[in-house]
């Protein structure tokens, strides 16, 4: 470093700076969310008087807790279909060569280009007018899953690049069934990169509220509840929930870290 | 040949493996996303009578809307706010996705996760945060408040409010867009460029801006799309003058009940959207942004 000249060491600690203010703005406002929920006085939390009171309020409201049941039921629903379906398609395009596969990749990246609030008002117009459905749990797990499967397709892509589908073919010429390769070597082998899609989407579905919003109808779930919450200013139990829900991200994500490091190693990758 | 022999003779050929396993989830897609928005390009050309859909083709949607200033103001004021916000991101997350995948080491998964975790938690509940730090009765006021100085009015319900807002949901967006595009970038290049005399900011120009088009491309496109269609943060920080075309477009659907307007704003934005991707597809040449298939 005592090597380095003069401008490179200010552009890197330029850029330093602006890493370090990026993560001082999304975290400080969490950071304070959390703080908040723990204060007696949420108006003014100086100096902190720790309460749990904000935790009590909320698990003791009865629609957060049936919108809870809710949210998990849809982004469970909607993380199952969209991992099966990306793992699919992500094995698909990478193993096989076919003249489909560009076409096919762009039809399972798109839902990322389409903005969810397209998403939630054409399938609720198109479940409506067409399938005579009202709003319910069922077309909302399908619309998430829409979006959940791009998702989930490019962390399949971006994890199963480097597998090497010699190994499959090896076991084939061995005897093996195509079913038999999958469960014995494939799988083994994928299923952090699968389960890491799952979670992915898992978190979208439960934390997404227009594509939700515009299919449940009536139905609660936590982001809806939330967002009628948040019309009155922020209240105790939207402070206890958003401190929760950001704890629960962070837990998915450490599980993914931790996979993505093995699983990287287990590709063969070195980090390079 | 059993047909049981007959199935597993077809399971065996490359090509229908090819199209067992990927046909699912494309048709999925196909069925709850493109048949979808067909559906509304057609009820867009309808007509909504006390909360009903009637078929009489007629364009007077789309006249409503186009012709109606106001509308045309929100699609205006979105799309200004879209490219505003995208262009900020792009500029502020180089540096740092640059320093991500250059210098990060061993912690860039970690520096990279870091910044994408926040994402995850969902529109609503990030802003809630946001409306503790910068809403009337959020930390900054307060402390200004006790200090005995005016609230800082620019950060309460205004349009510079929605676009702090969004780049706060987007940001991480295009700085993980970038940093997919520099770590497969490689940066000896830049030690050959300087080798034969290129100052740093030639090479970046030349070399590292070029190469890395196509996933800042991506990037640019993945924050302009949902701010375009961003009504939930105009909704809460943008205050009463403050609302764009996505709100609006959402309040067909919710209170008024205006199916088919609400199905041709709905097809407008899409078109919008669509033109935008193009202009950007069109800058990105794969070949010379060294993409040489991923597989494909």
């Amino acid at each position: 470093m005592a090597g380095m000249q003069l401008d490179k060491r200010l552009s890197w600690s330029g850029m330093v700076l602006l890493l370090l203010v990026l993560y001082l703005f999304l975290y400080s406002p969490i950071a304070y969310i959390i703080y908040l929920s723990f204060a007696s006085n949420t108006m003014w939390p100086f100096p902190w008087k720790p309460t749990i009171e904000a935790y009590e309020n909320l698990s003791g409201n009865r629609i957060y807790q049936q919108a809870l049941w809710n949210s998990f039921l849809l982004s469970f629903g909607a993380a199952t279909l969209s991992a099966l379906f990306a793992t699919m398609g992500a094995i698909a395009l990478l193993k096989y060569r076919s003249r489909w596969r560009g076409l096919f990749g762009i039809i399972l990246i798109s839902p990322l280009f389409v903005a969810e609030l397209l998403i939630g008002i054409s399938t609720l117009m198109f479940n409506k007018q067409v399938l005579g459905l009202p709003g319910n749990m069922v077309s909302a797990i399908l619309a998430n899953a829409v979006h959940g499967v791009a998702f989930g397709f490019l962390i399949m892509l971006t994890q199963l690049v480097r597998y090497n589908w010699r190994m499959d073919d090896a076991a084939m010429v061995f005897g093996a069934t195509p079913s038999r390769v999958f469960r014995e070597i494939t799988l083994p082998i994928i299923w952090p990169a699968i389960l890491g899609a799952f979670l992915i989407s898992f978190l979208l579905a439960f934390n997404n509220l227009e594509i939700s919003f515009y299919n449940l109808g009536a139905i609660p779930t936590l982001p809806s509840v939330a967002w009628g919450s948040l019309r009155f200013g922020v209240k105790s139990e939207l402070l206890a929930l958003t401190a929760l829900v950001n704890g629960f991200v962070f837990i998915v994500f450490a599980i993914l870290y931790v996979f993505m490091r093995t699983g990287l190693v287990r590709f063969g990758y070195r980090g390079e | 040949m059993s047909a049981r022999g007959r199935f597993s003779n077809l399971f065996y050929r490359p090509g229908a493996r090819f199209a067992l396993l990927a046909l699912p989830g494309v048709l999925f897609v196909v069925l709850f996303l493109l048949i979808p928005i067909i559906a509304i390009l057609i009820f867009s050309f309808w007509r909504t009578e006390s909360y009903e859909l009637h078929a009489d083709w007629n364009v007077n949607n789309y006249a409503e809307v186009l012709g109606d200033g106001s509308y045309m103001v929100f699609l205006l004021r979105s799309f200004l706010t879209a490219l505003i916000v995208s262009v900020v991101c792009l500029v502020y997350s180089w540096p740092v996705a640059y320093f991500i995948a250059k210098l990060g080491g061993r912690y860039r998964l970690l520096l990279i996760l870091a910044l994408a975790a926040p994402f995850f938690t969902g529109i609503i509940l990030r802003l809630a945060a946001l409306q503790a730090i910068m809403g009337p009765l959020g930390i900054v006021n307060m402390f200004m408040m006790d200090l005995g100085m005016e609230p800082i009015k620019f950060i309460m319900y205004t349009k510079v409010a929605t676009g702090i807002g969004l780049f706060y949901l987007y940001a991480p967006f295009m700085v993980v867009a970038l940093y997919l595009s520099l770590l497969n970038f490689n940066f000896r290049l830049l030690d050959v460029a300087k080798v034969n005399g290129a100052k740093p900011w030639r090479g970046f120009l030349e070399i590292t801006w070029p190469l890395n088009w196509a996933g800042t491309a991506i990037g640019f496109i993945l924050v302009f799309i949902p701010c375009l269609a961003s009504s939930v943060t105009p909704h809460f920080l943008g205050g009463a003058n403050g609302a764009l075309y996505g709100l609006v477009l959402g309040e067909q659907f919710a209170e008024t009940g205006t199916w088919a307007k609400g199905s041709a704003m709905g097809v407008i934005l899409f078109i919008a959207s669509f033109i935008v991707i193009l202009i950007m597809w069109r800058t990105v040449n794969l070949r010379r942004s060294g993409f040489t298939g991923a597989g494909m």
